[in-house]
């Protein structure tokens, strides 16, 4: 691409370091704001710099917040003995979406995968299991990907906290809601009739 | 089941080519390096989807394009599956049935059994145990999906497990609460693996000994035994007793992908004892039990690919396992050789319908139409 000024080349470029902005999406990005009043621009670096300098980790859940604590962990009605374990920030945002988790959060920062150099010790796991003593904690439910490696981290956390009094126990896994049975692939199908739901006991 | 129509796009030295072909013997001649093997390899591919010669996609690529494409039309079982393979550079590839692509190529595995017999098999009997295992798994893995599958995943999992230990050595440390996490994950497809490569074998020596026997005409017995620490303890024992042994190694010694075949003939090792003709006979019986044992379990014939067999035998053994191969209800045969007329006066002998293809440089200049017996 051929530019008349090397400010907008420098802005193009920027925008196109992004994930998923290639060059034209960029040029569009670039006139859009070139089209607007100044302040428009200035808040919106402003509010990019802002966010990048100020930016905390939570010390308890690992969480990205304003704050020491995020508004998680700060929340008094949040049930603060169960424990939600997952692997990012993004995942955490997919629960609450849900609406049916109530309890507090642990952000693990990915999953155990020496391949790619990600060891134990690079994940949060001893500030989990200083937490499970601190806080108390008598659940704690696994949220990781249902992959080879999520099924790892899961297998080495459960054997870390086997001498802990706590519940473990991992979200569902197998045939979707509204999903047609027939559609399903048969590793997830096996899957969900081997953790099959009780329904109703018989006798009752 | 058999190939109705082939057509290939920038594979290997072929620009643009499609071929009609005959129901049951079909044969590529030409000189060396005109691309009849390439023939051969792009039904391969379209059953499994990957070369028979473990090149990597880039190098099936025509030099210099971007992309090849395969389409084949099978028919199986009264219906027909149109099957296409798209595999571009720096993309993922592509299978698809009949316009549906796989999510998973491992799921097209096993639809349209095939055994490629190559002169490169005797490898099988000389190299190492890494030939003899991917026998195994290729066998195995177009019988059982659940096998592929359990093999995809253990591989996955001793990658980790060795790249842990490689991590922890450089870090000049030790967890061994993450090694027996992978070792307690390896325990159900390594049993999984074991169980099924050891219930093959029983099946595979009985059909090996019945084709060598057919192949060689010979006295001397030959035989096969599977051989894997599994069937001695159990893995989650071998591990433990293995593991200061994978420390200091940095990778894990112990497991199925230790696996071999160990091959006899008579009481003896067949790679030190056996002459240059018993060898090549004793791969191919290999392979032809190989395909029987497909043949039965998948209650029909798959495609046979034979690759330049007069290298491996004399015209009077080519002619004896014509023969066997139109006795016995084979399906459909692909054929190269060198040699025009060797190969149709030993198919002329017979009362088989065969289609010969001529093909120079990249394309089949001539197609005759299916010759008769005389």
């Amino acid at each position: 691409m051929n530019f008349s000024s090397k400010l907008i080349e420098e802005a193009v470029s920027a925008f196109a370091s992004l994930p998923g902005i290639g060059k034209k999406t960029a040029l569009r990005l670039v006139l859009h704001l070139m089209s607007q009043e100044r302040e428009i621009t200035d808040q919106f670096a402003e509010a990019l710099t802002q966010m990048r300098h100020n930016i905390k980790t939570c010390q308890r859940c690992h969480n990205l917040s304003d704050d020491v604590l995020c508004n998680i962990c700060r929340d008094p009605r949040r049930e603060p003995h169960t424990l939600c374990v997952v692997e990012g920030v993004r995942d955490i945002m997919a629960i609450e979406e849900t609406a049916q988790y109530r309890g507090t959060y642990h952000i693990l920062g990915g999953v155990i995968s020496p391949i790619e150099g990600i060891g134990t010790a690079d994940l949060n796991i001893d500030s989990l299991i200083q937490r499970i003593a601190e806080d108390q904690i008598k659940e704690i439910i696994m949220a990781i990907s249902p992959t080879i490696e999520g099924d790892t981290t899961i297998f080495f956390l459960s054997k870390k906290l086997a001498d802990q009094e706590v519940k473990i126990s991992t979200i569902a896994r197998g045939v979707s809601f509204g999903g047609e049975l027939e559609y399903a692939d048969e590793l997830t199908l096996g899957r969900s009739i081997v953790a099959r739901v009780p329904y109703r006991a018989k006798g009752e | 089941m058999r190939l109705l129509t082939l057509k290939l796009t920038q594979f290997k030295n072929y620009t643009s080519q499609g071929l009609q072909l005959a129901p049951r013997i079909n044969c590529f001649v030409g000189k060396n390096g005109m691309g009849k093997t390439n023939l051969l390899d792009a039904i391969y591919y379209l059953c499994m989807c990957k070369s028979q010669q473990s090149l990597s996609d880039a190098h099936l690529t025509l030099h210099g394009e971007a992309f090849f494409r395969l389409e084949g039309h099978f028919y199986k079982n009264q219906k027909r599956y149109r099957i296409v393979a798209k595999v571009q550079a720096r993309k993922r590839k592509v299978i698809e049935c009949n316009d549906v692509a796989y999510p998973k190529l491992i799921d097209h595995i096993g639809l349209l059994p095939v055994v490629m017999i190559v002169p490169d098999d005797t490898r099988l009997a000389t190299e190492g145990s890494e030939d003899r295992r991917r026998f195994l798994n290729n066998t195995l893995s177009q019988l059982d999906p659940r096998y592929l599958r359990d093999l995809v995943q253990y591989n996955r999992l001793l990658k980790q497990r060795n790249a842990a230990l490689k991590q922890m050595g450089a870090e000049r440390r030790f967890d061994a609460a993450l090694l027996a996490t992978y070792d307690e994950q390896l325990l159900a497809p390594a049993t999984y693996l074991h169980q099924q490569r050891a219930a093959f074998q029983t099946q595979l020596v009985p059909a090996l000994q019945a084709h060598y026997a057919a192949i060689s005409g010979g006295q001397e017995q030959v035989s096969c035994t599977y051989r894997s620490a599994l069937s001695e303890s159990n893995l989650a024992d071998l591990l433990v007793a293995a593991r200061e042994k994978d420390r200091i190694l940095q990778r894990t010694t112990v497991g199925i992908h230790r696996d071999d075949l160990l091959f006899q003939i008579g009481e003896y090792p067949l790679k030190k004892y056996a002459s240059q003709g018993q060898l090549k006979s004793f791969v191919l019986a290999l392979k032809l039990a190989q395909y029987a044992i497909l043949r039965g379990e998948k209650k029909e014939s798959p495609l046979l690919l034979l690759d330049d067999i007069f290298d491996k035998l004399d015209p009077s053994r080519v002619r004896q396992l014509i023969e066997l191969l139109i006795e016995q209800e084979f399906g459909q045969v692909f054929i190269t050789d060198t040699d025009e007329h060797r190969l149709a006066s030993i198919l002329n002998q017979f009362t088989v319908d065969y289609r010969k293809f001529r093909v120079a440089q990249g394309q089949i200049i001539d197609a005759a139409p299916d010759e008769k017996a005389q």
